[in-house]
């Protein structure tokens, strides 16, 4: 009886530096069209894994917290490609999603990195990596990756590779 | 001379102000919805768009009725055009638009944070700055901290490496059970405890000019909040722990918030040579940020009235004065930009 279900991973994370390297090696493995769902509470680490996506993926500023506006947009030098951060925590229902033209966003083609993924569950996309992040203690993170959808189970199993090795 | 119709509705303020050669007040009107978001502890976009849509007319007909002038009068229309939230951005841009085709008035779409800093020119007397300046950008959204050689000319010192300044104190707010918004609420709250009950983190400790505040809210929880576990996922009920001292926890936050922000901002005016320190944005309303500048920097420490610290539309009638001085006018169709940092406005000096 195997303890994850097949695809899953789960990491503990030592430091907010450690989160930070993990978001980055994610970054570097998303590509267009990619949504990448985080939840956790206050604190968990949310934005400074976002942050590490952001390094990782190569955006030409630096990827901060989006609570103030919901929706900071990033672009990458290299390709002109772009990654929309969302914080979903002040869009009370699903129907708010309209407010900051989501299914815009998702028709993009840029990569979606969305905090509070739960208040709009019901207009994600089904194929979606899911990531939850818990406080473990003052320092420790655990996450737990649950993709959904093909293009998913390979990116954990890459990320993975990247993480921990063969 | 130039005489300017400004409209701000990047977030929760619906405003409109006109302004004279980018310094002298001729009205500044602010419908705040904080009141309406106060219920839910933030702002909330769908709210706010449609308390624009209702405010918006009613706004810069008493701004235009205040300042006695009917449109014809005006040299140009300027609205904030990012970053903001978007559905809160559109109704000012719109509705601009529509005034702008209407008179034959040009238009210009201003940046946000340029609005802010030229909250400081709005003073009266004028006082014109001492170039270079170090601006710290403090609000909601921002923690910016920006070396100004001259007019529209902008470097990027630093910045918050993730929350801003006044989210802090807004998501600090919740876990203390204060209301929104968090700023004031702290600040009040703070003048009954003591700074030194917590020894929360302070600055980033290095040589760069960035912040971090998830730290400091990640410590406050810490040492305040109790967890219950429940829920799939085993989420944290939050609840604060028994014998704790709001004031005592409140004092201590804003006091660490506060070091962090004035050591970086000492710091870079030192190794910019500036001549001045400029304080601009929400937070910058503070009244401890306020006295701890000023008895630490060497130099001379200015900062907006109250009134135009928060947002408003004063200030982006006058940032729009030097740009309609150099000769900018905005095509009809110009785009909403959310994201929209200093970083990216064009860098060439404005000559006003």
């Amino acid at each position: 009886m195997p303890i994850l279900k097949a695809g899953e991973l789960d990491l503990i994370s030592h430091s907010a530096e450690q989160t930070h390297r993990l978001g980055q090696r994610l970054g570097a493995l998303l590509r267009p069209g990619d949504v990448i769902c985080l939840s956790g509470e206050l604190a968990a680490g949310k934005t400074v894994f976002s942050s590490g996506i952001g390094d990782g993926w190569g955006a030409a500023e630096p990827v901060v917290s989006p609570t103030y506006t919901l929706v900071h947009q990033h672009r990458r030098e290299a390709d002109d490609a772009m990654l929309y951060h969302l914080d979903c925590y002040r869009l009370i229902g699903p129907d708010d999603a309209d407010s900051i033209e989501f299914d815009d966003l998702i028709d993009s083609s840029a990569v979606l990195v969305i905090e509070w993924p739960e208040r709009i569950e019901a207009r994600l996309p089904r194929e979606r990596l899911w990531i939850h992040l818990r406080t473990v203690d003052a320092t420790h993170r655990a996450l737990s990756f649950v993709p959904n959808g093909m293009r998913y189970f390979g990116l954990v199993e890459q990320f993975r590779t990247r993480v921990l090795g063969d | 001379m130039s005489i300017i119709l400004g409209i701000e509705t990047s977030c929760d303020e619906t405003a409109a102000a006109v302004i004279i050669d980018g310094q002298r007040i001729a009205s500044n009107v602010v419908a705040s919805q904080i009141d309406l978001h106060a219920q839910y502890g933030g702002v909330y976009p769908e709210v706010a768009s449609r308390a624009h849509v209702e405010a918006i007319d009613p706004v810069v007909r008493q701004a235009l009725t205040d300042a006695a002038l009917s449109i014809d009068r005006l040299d140009a229309i300027a609205v904030t055009r990012g970053p903001g939230l978007v559905g809160s951005l559109l109704v000012g841009i719109s509705y601009a638009k529509g005034l702008a085709l209407m008179s034959g008035k040009p238009l210009l779409g201003i940046n946000h944070l340029e609005g802010h800093i030229y909250s400081l020119w709005l003073t009266q007397p004028l006082q014109e700055a001492n170039f270079p300046v170090v601006v710290l950008i403090v609000s909601g959204g921002h923690t910016e901290l920006v070396l100004m050689r001259g007019h529209g000319v902008y470097e990027r010192l630093g910045g918050t490496l993730d929350d801003a300044a006044g989210e802090a104190f807004d998501k600090v707010g919740r876990v203390l059970g204060l209301p929104f918004p968090g700023g004031p609420n702290i600040q009040r709250t703070a003048e009954a405890g003591q700074a030194d009950a917590y020894q929360f983190p302070r600055a980033k400790r290095d040589q760069s000019f960035d912040f971090s505040f998830s730290g400091l809210k990640t410590a406050v929880l810490r040492e305040v909040t109790r967890t219950s576990p429940k829920g799939p996922h085993g989420e944290k009920g939050v609840t604060l722990k028994e014998g704790v001292s709001v004031a005592d926890a409140a004092a201590s936050f804003q006091a660490a918030l506060v070091d962090a922000l004035v050591e970086k901002t000492v710091r870079a005016a030192q190794t910019y040579d500036a001549n001045e320190i400029l304080l601009a944005g929400g937070v910058s309303a503070n009244a401890l940020l306020r006295t701890q500048i000023k008895n630490t920097a060497q130099l001379p420490v200015r900062y907006p009235p109250l009134n135009l610290c928060t947002d408003n539309a004063a200030m982006i009638a006058a940032a729009a004065h030097h740009r309609f001085a150099a000769g900018q006018r905005d095509s009809i169709a110009f785009d909403v930009l959310p994201t929209w940092p200093l970083s990216r406005l064009s860098h060439a000096p404005l000559d006003a």
